[in-house]
C-alpha cells in the first residue's frame, strides 16, 4: 500500500504485456477462423479484411465436425460420469480412518503410481487386450482407457477434500442412526460439491484433449474425436487448410470456456479449498 | 459388529473403482514387463523369444535415445521452472488488483484450456518461416527471418515457450487459489511490523504457498516428461534430434514400426526415471497417507 | 435429477455400444489415406455398389495411423477391411508379414496399361514376385519452379545448373534461390535421395551393403548444404505459397501440393538426373505411389477382387482425376482430351517413368528416422558431411542388423 503510486503504472505495464503475450494467439486463432479463404495467403494483415463463416460451414459440411463433436461428447461425459461415480467412493473410503481394510496401503500407492507413470507404456498392451477382446469397432477402448486417466487424478484431488472436513458431522449423524450410505450421499457430499465441481472441470478437459490413447485405440472415423479430426486437417500431402484448422479450434475451446465461465468461482473456492494444500 | 459392516462397505465403495484400474493397468504393466525381455515385433509371424536384457543393452547403446533423454530431462526442467516461477509472479499481481481479479483468471486461463494439438497449431502459423506474423513483426524493425522451428539454435527454446505459454496460466490458477486462502490478518500483522511487499512477500505469501509450489511443479513434471504432441507436429524431433523426446521414440518404435519388445524397455526405463523423479513426493505422501488412513 | 441424469446415461451407452450399421447385404470396407483420395472413392463407387448389390464404406485415415491401423487389424482373424491403402515403401513390411491377398494366386493377371515402374511396387519380392497391390495413384516428385524468378532461363537440367540459378535469384532482394525441405525425418530424406540418386549414389547396394558414406553421397550433401546456403529450409505449407507467390525459385515437391495453383506462374518439371552438363544422367525422381491391395483375413476376397480391379480401372481414373488424382495407367496419361487440360501430364508421366523408388526392405521407416537425424545434423552445422555420413552408415548398419 505504501509506495503504490510509483509502482502503479508499472504493474499495468507488466499486466497488460502479461494478457497481451497470454491473449494474442488466441486473438489471431479467431482472427484466421474468420476471414475468407482468399484472405488466408501470405503476408495477413493483424485485423481481419473479410468475414466468413465459411471455414465453420466447410468444417460441418465436408468434415463431417458434428459428427466428432457428438462423438467427443459420448466419450466424455460417459466417462467423466463413470470416473466421478467409482472415483468419489473410492477416494471417500481411503480418506476416512474409520475404514480399515487389508488392503487400503496397497491401494492408496496403486492411485498414486497410476497418476504418475507415462500413458504411453499402457497404449500397446491395452490395444492388444482390447484388439482380443474384440472391442475396437466401438467407443469402449477409449471410455476405458479414459477411465485409466480420470480415475487416479478424481481419487487422489477428492481423497484431500474429504480429509479436510471436520469427521464430527459425520459422527454426530451415525449416532443419530444414519447408515453409512445415508452419511455419504447425505451429508458428505454436498459439503464437497465445490472441490467436486473444480475436479469434474479438470476431468472433463483432459477428457476432451485426450490426443495419444485416441490416435490408437480409434478405428474409424465414425468415432473420430475433435483432436482426432483436427489432426487429420494437417495433412502431409496435401496442402494445409489454416482457416478450417483455426475453426476448429475456436469450436473446440467453446464448451470448456463456457463451463469455466459459468463455475470459475466453484474452480476456485474448490481449488483453495484442499486440493492444492497437500 | 459394527467393524465388520464397515469393512465390508469400504470393499464395496472402493472396489469397483479398484477393479476397473487393476484391469486397466496390472495387466499392461505385467504385459511391458514381459514384452521388454522378448523380441516381441507384432508383425511377425513367429512367436517371440525370450532375450533377457538385450533390449536394454540396445537402449542404452542407442545415442539417439540417450539424446531424446537428455533433451526431455533438459526440457521438463527448464519449463518447470519458468511455468511455476511465472505462475507465481502472475498470481501475485492478479491478486495485487482490487478489481477485475474474476476476469483477468477466467480470460488467462484459455491457454491451458485449448487442446495441444491446437496450440501447436496455431504456433506453427505464428511461427512460420515464409510469411509467419513473428518474422513479418521483426522485419518491420529489419530483423530475421529466424527459422524457428528449423534453427538448430532456436527450435528447442521455441517449443520450450509455447509450453510456457500454455501452462503457465496453469501454475497460476493453482498457486492464486492457493493464495486466497491465506488469512488477511497475517498481512495486516506483517504491515504493521513495517514489512513492506517485498517482504510480505517473503515472510507471509511463500511461507503459505510453498507446499502448493510443490505440488504445481510435480504436477507439471509428471505432464511435462510425456511431451509428445507438440514435438510430432511442429519439429518431427530435429534438427539435429534437439527436440526428441522419450515419449515419441516410443511412439516411433512401438506405433509406427511395431517393435513392441524394444519399446516395452523403453517405456520401462521411462517410467522408473519418472518413478525416481517423483519418489520424494510418494514416500512422503505414502507415509502421510497411511498416519491418516490407519 | 437423479433420473434425468441416469437416462441420459444410459442412451448415451447405448449409443456407444450400438454396432455402426444394421444388417445389410454385403459390405465393403476400404481404409483410404484420407483426403481427396477419399472423395475420389466416393465419387466412383455409386456404379460399382448397383452392379453388385453391396454398400462400400470408404474410411479417411492419416497416414501414420493408416498403417498402423492395418498392420494392426491384420492379427484379428476377421479382418476390418476389405480393401487397404498402401503407401509404397511400406510394401516389404506388409508382405513379409503376409498381409495381404497373393492377387497372382488369386488369378490376377498383370494389366500392361500400368505404368512398369508402378507396377513393380505392388510385387514382392519387389518388381519380379507376384503381384499384392496395384497403383491406385500415381506420384513421383518434381522440381517445382517459377518461371518468372527464372527470367526466361531454361529450367535448369543439372544440379550445378540449379546452384547457378538458386545463387543468381537469391542475390535479388527479398528473392530465395532453392527451398530445401528440411525437417529431420521423411521430409529431409525424401528431398535428398533425388540429389543422391542423381550424384550416383544410394544408400545399399545390390547385397545391402551400406554405402551412404561414399564420395558420391558426400558431393550430394555438399550440393545440398549449397543450395541451403543459397536459398532456405520451409516446411511444405510454405514451400509451396514461396514458390507459388514467386518469393523463391525452385524446390522440389510431389505435384499432388500443386494442382490447385494453376493461374500462378509455377510449374513443375522433371527432376534433373545429372551433376553437371557434362555428366551422365540417372533416374532421379522418387516415386511414391499409393496402391491398394487386399488383407489376407478379408471376408470377400472375390468381391474384395472386382472392386480393386474396379477402383484401378482406366474410367475410374479418368473420372478422377478432376479431384487431384494422378493417373498411373499410360492410356489415361496419354487420353487427348486430359492432357488438354492436364498439361503436366506428359511431364509426370516422362518423370515417373525416369523414377526411383526407395530401398525396399522393412526397415525402411527406422532407416528414414536415422538417416534424417544425420541429414538435419550436417545441413545444421552440427556435424561435418563426413562425420553425418559416417555417423549415418554405422546407424543404418545397426537397423539392419
Amino acid at each position: 500500500m505504501r509506495a503504490a503510486l510509483p509502482k502503479r503504472p508499472v504493474k499495468y505495464l507488466i499486466l497488460s504485456l502479461f494478457l497481451v503475450w497470454t491473449l494474442f494467439p488466441i486473438y489471431w486463432m479467431f482472427s484466421l477462423a474468420i476471414r475468407e479463404k482468399g484472405e488466408l495467403f501470405g503476408a495477413l494483415s493483424l485485423v481481419p479484411r473479410s468475414f466468413s463463416f465459411e471455414h465453420f460451414v466447410d468444417l460441418f459440411k465436408t468434415k463431417a465436425f458434428g459428427l466428432s463433436i457428438v462423438n467427443s461428447l459420448t466419450v466424455t461425459l460417459i466417462s467423466l460420469s463413470l470416473a466421478l461415480a467409482l472415483g468419489l467412493a473410492c477416494a471417500y473410503i481411503l480418506a476416512r480412518a474409520r475404514f480399515r481394510f487389508k488392503l487400503k496401503g496397497a491401494m492408496l500407492f496403486w492411485v498414486l503410481l497410476l497418476r504418475i507413470l507415462p500413458p504411453i507404456a499402457f497404449a500397446l498392451p491395452l490395444y492388444i487386450l482390447m484388439s482380443d477382446a474384440g472391442l475396437l469397432s466401438t467407443k469402449i477402448p477409449l471410455i476405458l482407457s479414459h477411465l485409466l486417466i480420470n480415475i487416479p487424478f478424481i481419487v487422489w484431488f477428492m481423497i484431500t477434500f474429504f480429509e479436510a472436513l471436520p469427521v464430527e458431522v459425520e459422527e454426530s449423524a451415525a449416532v443419530d442412526g444414519a447408515s453409512e450410505q445415508q452419511l455419504f450421499l447425505r451429508i458428505v457430499l454436498p459439503q464437497v460439491l465445490p472441490g467436486l465441481t473444480a475436479v469434474a472441470i479438470l476431468s472433463f478437459m483432459t477428457s476432451w484433449n485426450e490426443y495419444l490413447y485416441s490416435a490408437i485405440f480409434v478405428q474409424s472415423p465414425r468415432n473420430f474425436t475433435i483432436p482426432l479430426t483436427l489432426s487429420t486437417l494437417n495433412s502431409e500431402q496435401e496442402l494445409t487448410q489454416w482457416g478450417n484448422i483455426a475453426a476448429g479450434g475456436v469450436l473446440s475451446l467453446v464448451p470448456i470456456a463456457i463451463f469455466v465461465l459459468f463455475a470459475q468461482n466453484f474452480l476456485i473456492a474448490g481449488l483453495s479449498g484442499g486440493a492444492v494444500k497437500e | 459388529m459394527k467393524k465388520k459392516s464397515n469393512a465390508l462397505y469400504a470393499y464395496m465403495m472402493s472396489s469397483p473403482a479398484m477393479l476397473v484400474l487393476t484391469v486397466l493397468s496390472i495387466f499392461p504393466l505385467l504385459f511391458i514387463l514381459w514384452y521388454s525381455l522378448t523380441d516381441y515385433y507384432y508383425l511377425s509371424t513367429r512367436p517371440p523369444r525370450f532375450i533377457l536384457f538385450d533390449n536394454y543393452a540396445k537402449l542404452f547403446q542407442d545415442r539417439y535415445f540417450m539424446q531424446a533423454l537428455g533433451n526431455t530431462l533438459r526440457f521438463t526442467a527448464l519449463a518447470v521452472f519458468f511455468e511455476v516461477l511465472l505462475g507465481l509472479a502472475v498470481a501475485v499481481l492478479v491478486k495485487s488488483f482490487k478489481r477485475g481479479q474474476e476476469a483477468l483468471r477466467t480470460v488467462t486461463l484459455l491457454p491451458t484450456l485449448l487442446p495441444p494439438v491446437t496450440v501447436a497449431l496455431i504456433w506453427q502459423i505464428m511461427l512460420s518461416n515464409n510469411y509467419g506474423l513473428i518474422n513479418n513483426l521483426l522485419g518491420l524493425f529489419g530483423l530475421g527471418p529466424v527459422n524457428w522451428l528449423m534453427d538448430v539454435n532456436t527450435a528447442f527454446y521455441a517449443i520450450l515457450v509455447i509450453d510456457i505459454w500454455q501452462y503457465t496460466p496453469f501454475a497460476f490458477l493453482l498457486l492464486y487459489a492457493a493464495m486466497q486462502g491465506i488469512p488477511q490478518g497475517q498481512y495486516e500483522a506483517a504491515s504493521i511490523d513495517g514489512a513492506g511487499r517485498w517482504a510480505q512477500f517473503r515472510y507471509v505469501t511463500l511461507p503459505n504457498v510453498l507446499r502448493n509450489v510443490l505440488m504445481v511443479t510435480l504436477l507439471r513434471v509428471i505432464d511435462t516428461f510425456r511431451l509428445f504432441d507438440k514435438v510430432n507436429i511442429l519439429t518431427k524431433g530435429g534438427p539435429a534430434n534437439t527436440t526428441a523426446t522419450i515419449t515419441q521414440y516410443i511412439y516411433h518404435n512401438g506405433v509406427n514400426m511395431f517393435k513392441v519388445g524394444f519399446a516395452s524397455a523403453a517405456s520401462v526405463v521411462m517410467t522408473l526415471i519418472i518413478l525416481f523423479l517423483a519418489a520424494g513426493y510418494i514416500r512422503q505422501n505414502f507415509k502421510a497417507r497411511e498416519k491418516a488412513g490407519r | 435429477m437423479k433420473k434425468t441424469l441416469s437416462l441420459l446415461l444410459a442412451i448415451l451407452l447405448v449409443a456407444a455400444l450400438a454396432p455402426s450399421a444394421l444388417a445389410e447385404p454385403t459390405k465393403l470396407v476400404i481404409a483410404a489415406r484420407g483426403g481427396s483420395h477419399v472423395d475420389v472413392i466416393n465419387a466412383v463407387k455409386a456404379q460399382f455398389e448397383q452392379e453388385n448389390n453391396c454398400v462400400i464404406e470408404v474410411l479417411g485415415l492419416e497416414n501414420p495411423d493408416l498403417k498402423q491401423k492395418i498392420a494392426l487389424d491384420s492379427r484379428n482373424k476377421a479382418g476390418a477391411y476389405d480393401i487397404v491403402m498402401l503407401d509404397d515403401p511400406w510394401m516389404p513390411e506388409v508382405t513379409e508379414a503376409g498381409m495381404l491377398l497373393n492377387l497372382t494366386e488369386k488369378g490376377y493377371q498383370d494389366d500392361a496399361d500400368f505404368v512398369p515402374a508402378s507396377l513393380a511396387l505392388g510385387k514382392a519380392p519387389y518388381g519380379t514376385g507376384d503381384t499384392f497391390a496395384l497403383p491406385f495413384a500415381g506420384n513421383v516428385t518434381l522440381l517445382f519452379y517459377n518461371a518468372e524468378l527464372l527470367a526466361g532461363a531454361q529450367v535448369p537440367d543439372s544440379w550445378q545448373g540449379v546452384l547457378d540459378v538458386a545463387k543468381a535469384v537469391n542475390a535479388q532482394d527479398g528473392k530465395v534461390g532453392y527451398v530445401i525441405r528440411g525437417q529431420q525425418g521423411n521430409p529431409i530424406v525424401g528431398d535428398f535421395m533425388p540429389l543422391l540418386w542423381a550424384f550416383g549414389g544410394n544408400i545399399f547396394d545390390a547385397d545391402w551393403n551400406v554405402l551412404v558414406d561414399s564420395q558420391q553421397a558426400k558431393d550430394a550433401l555438399n550440393l545440398y548444404i549449397q543450395l541451403l546456403a543459397n536459398g532456405a529450409n520451409y516446411e511444405k505449407n510454405d514451400i509451396v505459397s514461396s514458390v507459388a507467390d514467386g518469393k523463391a525459385a525452385m524446390s522440389l515437391g510431389w505435384p499432388s501440393w500443386y494442382i490447385s495453383g494453376k493461374a500462378s506462374t509455377a510449374g513443375y518439371a522433371k527432376i534433373p538426373g545429372k551433376v553437371d552438363a557434362d555428366s551422365a544422367e540417372n533416374p532421379a525422381g522418387m516415386i511414391g505411389n499409393w496402391l491398394m491391395g487386399i488383407p489376407a483375413n478379408t471376408q470377400h476376397p472375390d468381391l474384395a477382387l472386382q472392386l480393386l480391379t474396379y477402383l484401378t480401372s482406366a474410367d475410374t481414373q479418368k473420372a478422377a482425376a478432376s479431384s487431384g488424382a494422378v493417373p498411373t495407367r499410360i492410356s489415361v496419361f496419354n487420353d487427348e482430351a486430359l492432357a488438354q487440360e492436364y498439361p503436366f501430364y506428359a511431364t509426370l508421366l516422362e518423370a515417373t517413368q525416369a523414377s526411383r523408388e526407395r530401398p525396399r526392405t522393412p526397415r525402411w521407416g527406422d532407416i528414414e528416422n536415422v538417416f534424417g537425424i544425420e541429414l538435419s545434423n550436417a545441413i545444421s552445422g552440427i556435424k561435418t558431411v563426413d562425420q553425418a555420413l559416417a555417423d549415418a552408415k554405422v546407424a543404418i548398419e545397426d537397423v539392419m542388423r
